[in-house]
């Protein structure tokens, strides 16, 4: 099922999701990341991200060494998911979340 | 428009899923952000089932999408492992401090939705019921300013006209019916979905409802009459009726009943009923001399409410008389009558004399080697549960306990069980459900499927039977043999 489309270059792998950032695009995306470290996602046409979703960007930006992750054009429910978990305060939003 | 999935549980098919339920959503009436909350609430919900409740097996899980004007409810049911939510709270801190994520999904479902409920029917499987209230402006929002209801009515008066016009109501006619209902009742009227020009206008474009609305020459609107279609069975309940004060006493009501039982004849109903409510006499009078009879006495329909401009304002109970109207000649007695109720039914049937009723062309059909096949539908506003058992099956019993049980929890203030009348079995049932505290509430003609059913009823809290008025004679006879068999059941309560 395509629910991406992805560059890979070096150490750094863009994504374009087409869909939902589910548990398929998770497991999609973590197999595609391998050891990179950097992700960049592009959620222009997701119209929410799962919980799932947002613990694997958590755990990535947590691991050692850390994964460095940009997002652009993410959903409203991006945020509201994030304070529901409390974990706004935790991430770096400004880094993150590319204007 | 309700809609039911059957699905294979792999993770494939969420997506597909959550596309669905978002559509849905923004079809039924929600606006894009609460549609995409509740695709999100459904791809947690799929995601758990997938990881958890079926592993690497295979299984299946259903869905029900179901609308009201006031919300949408998306019932989800699965048969995989057990799973207790409580054992599953997320903690943030614990969340950052040990990297454990336990509860993430079950809080996100939580706070997106308006109301989440899970019920645990042990054998029978596991209930996620996700609510979504719509977030519409009440019509004082919509009025203009300076919209004054006094000099509104007033100019009823002094423009009164003697022409009328009656139309079936579009989704154009639906802020005018919210202004004429707070025009006429202020904001005492029971249902509060007419207090919404939008709940009206999904409702109408949902086909969900249809009616009829009276204006005057100059286009005033006056009066209104609605059906509500049953998802369940080809019937209608006729309710939602309003005749602005100035025009009352003019046959306004009398012509759009009539304009709405045609209509009913013209969509193809078997019947129409009228729950009416029996701090009164008045709507049980206007449904008799209409033609509709009385077949039960559901009592704590609702919750309380406040009525204006009656002897008592503020009432905690809301019983009704169910009254129903038969618009097809193709209706039979069920193959079983009761043995319990046997007069009581036979009496209740011998109302609809014109033409006879005949007995069942179907004969008495045992269910014991199926499957017990029962649902149970919730109204969260007045704390209410129906159980509608389709078959009784080799596992009654046992799956009426476990839903029963499974309700536990909700704190309801009464639960009906509606029970089908074509199986020999419903003569034990009916004990079993009596030894569970429940009273009889009557005959539901036509309620599901198109056959009738037996209604059964409990009530969490006392009665005063002194409260409740009945106007027909087979009403009257209803309500006594449901006093005293709460008699009996008071007094088994106390020896216990």
């Amino acid at each position: 099922m395509n629910t991406l489309n992805y560059k890979k270059s070096g150490r750094k792998l863009e994504i374009t999701l087409t869909g939902d950032f589910n548990l398929n695009a998770v497991k999609r995306i973590s197999d595609l990341l391998d050891d990179r470290k950097e992700l960049v996602i592009d959620l222009q046409q997701s119209r929410f991200v799962n919980s799932r979703a947002i613990i694997f960007l958590h755990r990535l930006m947590n691991s050692e060494p850390p994964v460095k992750v940009q997002i652009s054009n993410p959903p409203k429910i991006f945020f509201e998911l994030l304070q529901v978990l409390d974990l706004h305060k935790n991430w770096k939003l400004d880094e993150i979340v590319q204007p | 428009m309700e809609a039911h999935l059957l699905l294979e549980v792999k993770p494939e098919m969420i997506g597909s899923v959550s596309d669905f339920t978002y559509k849905w959503c923004v079809n039924m009436g929600l606006d894009r952000q609460s549609a995409a909350r509740m695709a999100l609430c459904m791809d947690e919900v799929l995601t758990n089932i997938t990881l958890y409740a079926f592993k690497d097996e295979n299984g299946y899980a259903e869905v029900w999408y179901q609308y009201s004007p006031s919300e949408i409810e998306i019932i989800v049911q699965e048969k995989g492992e057990p799973f207790d939510p409580e054992k599953y709270t997320y903690d943030p801190d614990r969340a950052i401090r040990e990297n454990d994520f336990k509860g993430a999904s079950l809080e996100a479902i939580r706070q997106m939705a308006d109301q989440f409920l899970f019920l645990n029917r042990g054998k029978d499987g596991k209930e996620y019921r996700l609510i979504k209230k719509f977030h519409f402006p009440h019509i004082m929002e919509v009025l203009p300013a300076g919209y004054d209801v006094d000099s509104e009515n007033q100019r009823d008066k002094s423009e009164s006209e003697e022409d009328f016009l009656i139309t079936p109501v579009t989704v154009d006619d639906a802020e005018d019916i919210a202004k004429l209902i707070y025009r006429s009742y202020s904001y005492s009227y029971p249902k509060e979905d007419l207090y919404f020009p939008r709940r009206i206008e999904t409702a109408i474009r949902n086909k969900y409802k249809y009616g009829t609305i009276v204006r005057t020459v100059s286009g005033r609107p006056v009066g209104y009459f609605a059906v509500v279609k049953s998802t369940d069975s080809m019937i209608g309940e006729v309710t939602e009726a309003v005749v602005s004060p100035a025009y009352r006493n003019r046959g306004l009501m009398k012509k759009m009943m009539l304009n709405l039982i045609e209509m009913s004849r013209q969509e193809g109903l078997a019947g129409l009923f009228g729950m009416a409510i029996t701090n009164h006499l008045f709507s049980q009078k206007v449904n008799a001399k209409y033609g509709f009879k009385s077949t039960a006495l559901i009592i704590s329909k609702s919750g309380r409410r406040r009525f204006k401009a009656m002897e008592k304002s503020f009432l905690d109970m809301i019983s009704v008389v169910l009254d129903f109207l038969p618009l097809t000649d193709h209706w039979h007695k069920p193959p079983v009558i009761p043995e319990a109720y046997t007069d009581l039914l036979s009496g209740i049937y011998a109302q609809f004399d014109e033409p006879e009723l005949s007995a069942s062309p179907n004969a008495p059909y045992s269910s014991r080697n199926e499957k017990t096949d029962m649902s149970l539908s919730i109204n969260y506003e007045s704390r209410s549960a129906l159980i509608v058992v389709k078959t009784y099956g080799a596992g009654f019993v046992e799956s009426f306990n476990r839903m029963l049980k499974s309700t536990e929890d909700i704190k309801l203030t009464s639960i009906y069980i509606d029970l089908p009348m074509d199986d020999p079995y419903i003569n034990k049932a009916i004990t079993r459900v009596k030894e569970m505290g429940f009273i009889l509430s009557g005959l539901m003609p036509f309620f599901h499927q198109e056959k009738d059913f037996l209604r059964m009823q409990k009530l969490y809290r006392e009665i005063n039977f002194d409260d409740i008025e009945t106007f027909s004679d087979c009403a009257g006879q209803l309500k006594n043999i449901i006093r005293n068999e709460y008699a009996e059941l008071q007094e088994i309560g106390q020896e216990a």
